[in-house]
């Protein structure tokens, strides 16, 4: 008869928040001078819902008034979607994106014969946050799909030219989709990561053009046996990657800088800033979306030092993952 | 997507050369060969987990051999200021899927019926007297689609819902089950789905041996019927047991 089997697969790291805030407990520094301040803030702007003992544990706060970004609770799976040519699943602290790369053939434009063209988009389903109703899309989530698509064209990344086939007459267009399945906090950042991550992951199949012009797979049972039309290429391939944007996004509040804020600490923090650098350091974007308080330069220097750090430990995180997945 | 087409040209997707469209001949004649070398009265191995969504009230995530779901609920929570009074409460479904759920991008299979049938699998299991005026919303993602969608999607927003503590009288678990000329397969994957002749699908609740939901389309005779539902109702059980034991774990794992 019927028979079923429970499996343990796919390791889900669902990091309780507790656990966050216990280990920041035990990092503190005893800045509860700075703490008071930064107190008699928040409870100025009615953070009923939040404990007091949460909001002290919450941040280490140093000298210089900048604190540590979620980076306990990050981590990157490359391949998560076998259906797609190149995937990764981002977490930092609670949000979760996945981003899936597919390739269809296109014809390229015509002043631009031989380059291939990327059509980003990021959805926000209702399944990721209580202020997302099906039917209404989010309103963050064309905000974010124009932010990424500018960066991730602007940064050189990715050569368009890689993605041609047939030069004039097929190329590829690499849809990203990127999934939000968790929203709290910092989703720029995270979409950002899963974005890159799948791109790294990206894998081109082997194709040919056959009799009518049209462009068609070849598996590998075929590619023993006879082939009718020599490969346009000849083995799966890997896009060759320049630099990678990272980011890094600080809510400014006062005097006070938080790096990755969550959803929490974002709905009443008064701005923000993200900033975005290449794995040269080169930077890439500043982006202050308005807000009532005024960057001082000295913040927005504070802001790129995060950055910085920020960036080589997600570097770091891409390689260890995309190598485990090749171990694999 | 209406919009995009105006900017990006026709777009296909490269079909492998060897593509066979027809049916294999083997289905009608003698036993069907399962893909993925199941026997035709076993499923696929399921991994089940809640608190998937961090957001949410409550959520969970299954995966059936390559059908990949997330099922968050949110609620109760206020219904909209249209509505009339109510003193029951209010049950609001979504099913969606991803762009790359399905081999073809964009290829998204019935899903505006699916909300409307997963709404009716629920209903009938939920205490919905317990929140009255309010209404409880669930939504699902259909991450990759493998065959037998909407029975994992059921399945799965059963132990979103028990994970946000509304009260149900009874886990419900769905399992399908396709014939196949002469072979009754269950828990069909896509490429089974597409050659079958007819699907069963049955939505139960185990322990009360109550069925919510039964939904048969395609060509059956009387004893098929009889025989299919057997099986499926024996599956419901054993998937009704890995669920509670799920949920257990959830509850009983210490906080990390």
């Amino acid at each position: 008869m019927a028979q079923m089997i429970c499996l343990q697969r796919w390791k889900w790291m669902h990091l309780d928040a507790f656990s966050h805030y216990a280990f920041m407990s035990a990092t503190c520094s005893n800045q509860y001078g700075l703490m008071d301040g930064l107190l008699e803030e928040l409870e100025i702007q009615q953070l009923h819902s939040v404990s007091q003992s949460t909001i002290y544990l919450l941040r280490t706060w140093s000298l210089s008034l900048y604190t540590i970004p979620r980076q306990i609770k990050c981590f990157i799976i490359v391949g998560a979607v076998a259906s797609a040519n190149g995937s990764a699943l981002a977490k930092i602290g609670c949000t979760t994106m996945l981003a899936a790369v597919k390739l269809e053939v296109m014809t390229p434009k015509l002043e631009s014969p031989d380059e291939g063209c990327i059509a980003i988009d990021f959805h926000m389903p209702p399944i990721c946050s209580p202020l997302v109703r099906p039917g209404r899309p989010a309103e963050a989530a064309p905000v974010i799909t124009k932010q990424l698509t500018d960066i991730i064209l602007s940064s050189g990344m990715i050569d368009l030219k890689e993605l041609s086939l047939v030069s004039g007459k097929a190329a590829w267009l690499a849809y990203l989709d990127i999934y939000c399945l968790d929203a709290d906090g910092s989703l720029f950042d995270a979409a950002l990561l899963s974005a890159v991550a799948a791109f790294s992951h990206l894998q081109i199949p082997v194709v040919s053009l056959n009799d009518n012009g049209r462009i068609v797979l070849i598996s590998e049972e075929n590619s023993g046996a006879m082939w009718e039309k020599e490969p346009v290429n000849k083995e799966k391939r890997k896009l060759k990657l320049d630099t990678l944007p990272f980011s890094l996004t600080c809510a400014l509040h006062k005097n006070y800088i938080l790096a990755d804020p969550s959803a929490e600490e974002e709905s009443i923090m008064e701005t923000y800033l993200t900033v975005v650098l290449d794995s040269s350091l080169q930077l890439v974007s500043l982006n202050k979306p308005g807000g009532p308080g005024l960057a001082q330069t000295s913040a927005i220097q504070d802001c790129v030092a995060l950055t910085i750090k920020r960036v080589k430990e997600l570097q770091k995180m891409l390689n260890e993952a995309i190598s485990d997945m090749e171990v694999d | 997507m209406a919009g995009k087409i105006s900017n990006t040209p026709a777009t296909y997707t490269p079909s492998p050369t060897s593509q066979n469209k027809k049916r294999p001949s083997i289905v009608t004649g003698s036993d069907w060969v399962r893909p993925d070398g199941r026997g035709l009265h076993q499923c696929r191995p399921a991994f089940l987990r809640t608190g998937a969504v961090n957001s949410a009230s409550g959520s969970a995530y299954a995966e059936f051999g390559n059908t990949k779901v997330i099922v968050s609920v949110f609620g109760p929570r206020e219904s909209k200021k249209a509505m009339m009074y109510s003193d029951i409460g209010r049950l609001n479904c979504n099913v969606s899927y991803t762009s790359f759920a399905t081999p073809i991008r964009g290829q998204a299979s019935d899903s505006k019926d699916l909300s409307s049938m997963l709404h009716k699998a629920l209903e009938g299991a939920i205490i919905l007297e317990s929140f009255p005026k309010t209404t409880v919303d669930v939504f699902a993602l259909v991450l990759e689609s493998g065959g037998s969608d909407l029975p994992v999607v059921i399945s799965c927003a059963s132990l979103a819902l028990s994970d946000a503590g509304i009260r149900l009288y009874d886990i419900v678990a769905s399992v399908s089950m396709s014939c196949l000329g002469m072979n009754l397969v269950i828990d069909p994957v896509s490429e089974e789905e597409s050659y079958q002749d007819g699907n069963l699908m049955i939505t139960c609740m185990p322990s009360r041996n109550e069925v919510t939901q039964m939904t048969v389309t395609g060509e059956w005779s009387t004893p098929k019927i009889h025989e299919a539902m057997q099986i499926c109702l024996d599956a419901c059980t054993k998937l009704g047991m890995i669920m509670r034991s799920c949920l257990k774990e959830a509850v009983s794992a210490p906080e990390e």
